[in-house]
């Protein structure tokens, strides 16, 4: 980055520590502790509502409502433990089954939807970074402009259009609508071919020279030297299908192909809300993606910053 | 590579299809399945888009005739289109300079590297990576008039009960407070590689030369921070301009259409009143919009870049 104003960093003045230090000293003990304090206050803030939802799961429906008003310990922590709402969703009481729940089958499905685009994604989208950071094409330019290009078309906005394609092609209602559109992102190209121009040219030419074709240079070099970065845009790819709403609301309309998000939304849609098992579709939604990710943050913020700030 | 290089010195007999040639279609073929993606998944939804917003169409019966421009007159004269227009923008307006104040507070707040800061960090990234379904769902509980957390608090602290998702002035309000605490982690993340882009020497300096923080902030964080804060500036707006899904699971768009978003309302036309042509001349606009809003944004970040 180009130092636009350097005046301030150039002029040496006369050190005058002992006018600075003290006072600087008992400033540095209050900033601490005003950090501190507001640090308390964002991890309330950040905490209660994933709390209330987790051991919201962990009561009876009653109990939700019993201690609402006023606020005290039970408003958050149950007074019977019980995992009903859980065998409710699943839908391993008989009560679930009489509702005709399966939060399991609507989990599974999901992490197969997850499991073929982050698979696709991450073949395809190394091939098309491996075009763009190693190949020689006449007008290669044009071909990176036709993919910046696409970054142009607000996704959402497009979802109706788009589902007039996926019909015509008569996908709609079937496993590879959730999948084919999502094969290959721009966001992961770019991400990709960053990281893949970390690797030595070098590195290639000697494969080269032992005869490797493409796809023995991007088996043998590219994707040993670069899984760093494939981990992390596999991350960044199922977190973005796992979480995918809108197209899996309007793509799918049969029940056994609903995605873990549709079958969440739909329980706040029926005349009677039942807050526990949303609470416990909640829990089984996003606590282990979090904890997936609270795990592999290194990788994550690596990701979003390749992607984002470099592409 | 090799071959292209090689090429030249010895031209193929059969003279078109030379080595060189035959190299570039071996490219080729490496980004072609991504290429195939873009055009049929990206570009040909806007020729559909732009289609059946000028010829009659129904998803059952297919296209019908050519009715021109009719839609986008309908359109003009719509004033749930303005109406969700207006709230679009109130939504951006209100949810982004929020947004990028509040997380580069954040990333100075946070950017030492101790155990209680990368907590923190932590805590605010997590909802970065949950589905904003189970946030709109859980906190869609939390705002409950009689049931919810937030009134829970307010009345035992002997304020009185605020309805937030039914009352027309205070719905939009309530997204775009949800949203804010939501996606505030993934702007810090981009501000916070931004801060530490910034040589330690340029602070360490002005402190030696007696600047306070303030000072050097404006005089040192801020302007070598510009370019990285405009781009999430950017981001966001265009990403906030697509709000839907908070929309769809706390208001369906209510009260009053206080909270109807163009994306929303594309959503209800096509799939809900089913008119897809119309909910098609909607999403052509809205595209309009955005490409508007975004080249004027890249033009003000080169400009601003170059300075």
């Amino acid at each position: 980055m180009q130092v636009n104003r350097p005046s301030l960093a150039i002029e040496p003045l006369p050190l005058r520590p002992w006018r600075v230090a003290v006072p600087r000293r008992a400033r540095n003990v209050a900033a601490r502790g005003v950090q501190v304090a507001l640090g308390v206050v964002l991890l309330i803030v950040y905490i209660v509502p994933f709390a209330w939802m987790i051991l919201g799961s962990l009561r009876l429906e009653t109990e939700i409502f019993q201690f609402t008003y006023p606020l005290s310990w039970h408003t958050f922590v149950p007074v019977v433990w019980s995992v009903k709402n859980f065998l409710d969703i699943l839908g391993l009481s008989p009560e679930g089954r009489s509702f005709g729940l399966d939060f399991g089958r609507a989990l599974g499905f999901t992490a197969l939807v997850s499991a073929g685009v982050v698979v696709s994604s991450l073949i395809f989208n190394t091939m098309g970074a491996y075009f763009f950071a190693r190949l020689e094409f006449p007008r290669k330019d044009l071909v990176l402009l036709f993919v910046i290009a696409t970054l142009l078309i607000p996704f959402e906005a497009v979802m109706v259009p788009l589902y007039i394609v996926v019909r015509t092609l008569h996908l709609q209602d079937t496993y590879w609508a959730l999948v084919l559109p999502w094969y290959a992102s721009p966001f992961v190209i770019f991400a990709l071919i960053q990281f893949f121009r970390e690797i030595p040219r070098e590195l290639d030419e000697a494969a080269t020279m032992d005869g490797a074709s493409h796809l023995g240079i991007l088996r043998h070099v590219i994707v040993p030297n670069a899984l760093p970065g494939l981990i992390t845009t596999a991350l960044l790819e199922f977190q973005f299908i796992w979480n995918l709403f809108y197209w899996p609301l309007i793509a799918v309309g049969r029940k056994d192909l609903q995605t873990i998000q549709v079958a969440i939304a739909q329980q706040t849609t029926q005349t009677q809300v039942y807050w526990g098992r949303i609470f416990a579709g909640s829990v089984l939604a996003s606590v282990p993606v979090i904890i997936l990710f609270l795990l592999l943050q290194r990788y994550y913020i690596k990701g979003v910053v390749m992607s984002w700030l470099k592409g | 590579m090799s071959s292209a290089v090689v090429a030249p010195a010895y031209p193929s007999p059969r003279g078109w299809w030379t080595r060189r040639r035959r190299s570039y279609l071996i490219a080729f073929l490496f980004v072609a399945p991504a290429v195939v993606n873009f055009l049929l998944f990206r570009y040909v939804p806007i020729l559909a888009a732009i289609r059946s917003s000028l010829w009659q169409y129904s998803l059952l019966g297919g296209y019908g005739k050519f009715i021109g421009l009719q839609a986008y007159g309908r359109l003009l004269q719509d004033p749930v289109f303005w109406k969700s227009l207006t709230v679009t923008v109130q939504y951006v307006l209100l949810k982004v300079p929020a947004q990028i104040v509040l997380s580069l507070a954040l990333a100075i707040l946070l950017q030492r590297e101790d155990r209680f800061s990368a907590a923190v960090r932590s805590a605010i990234f997590a909802p970065v990576v949950t589905s904003i379904v189970v946030i709109s769902v859980i906190w869609s509980l939390m705002y409950h008039v009689q049931l919810g957390l937030f009134n829970s608090i307010l009345t035992s602290a002997g304020l009185p009960r605020v309805v937030f998702l039914s009352n027309a002035r205070v719905a939009l309000v309530a997204i775009v407070i949800m949203m804010v605490w939501k996606e505030i982690g993934f702007s810090l993340i981009v501000l916070m590689a931004g801060l530490k882009g910034i040589p330690d020497t340029f602070h360490e300096a002005a402190r030696i030369d007696g600047a306070s923080s303030w000072q050097q902030f404006r005089s040192i964080t801020l302007p070598l921070l510009r370019r990285v804060l405009m781009f999430v500036v950017v981001t966001q707006t265009i990403f906030s301009f697509q709000v839907f899904v908070p929309v769809y699971t706390m208001t369906k768009g209510g009260p009053l259409d206080s909270t109807k978003v163009i994306v929303y309302y594309i959503y209800q036309n096509g799939f809900l009143f089913q008119d897809m042509g119309y909910a098609s001349a909607l999403s052509m606009i809205t595209l309009i919009v955005l490409l508007g809003v975004s080249t004027a944004q890249m033009r003000w970040l080169r400009s601003e870049v170059e300075y």
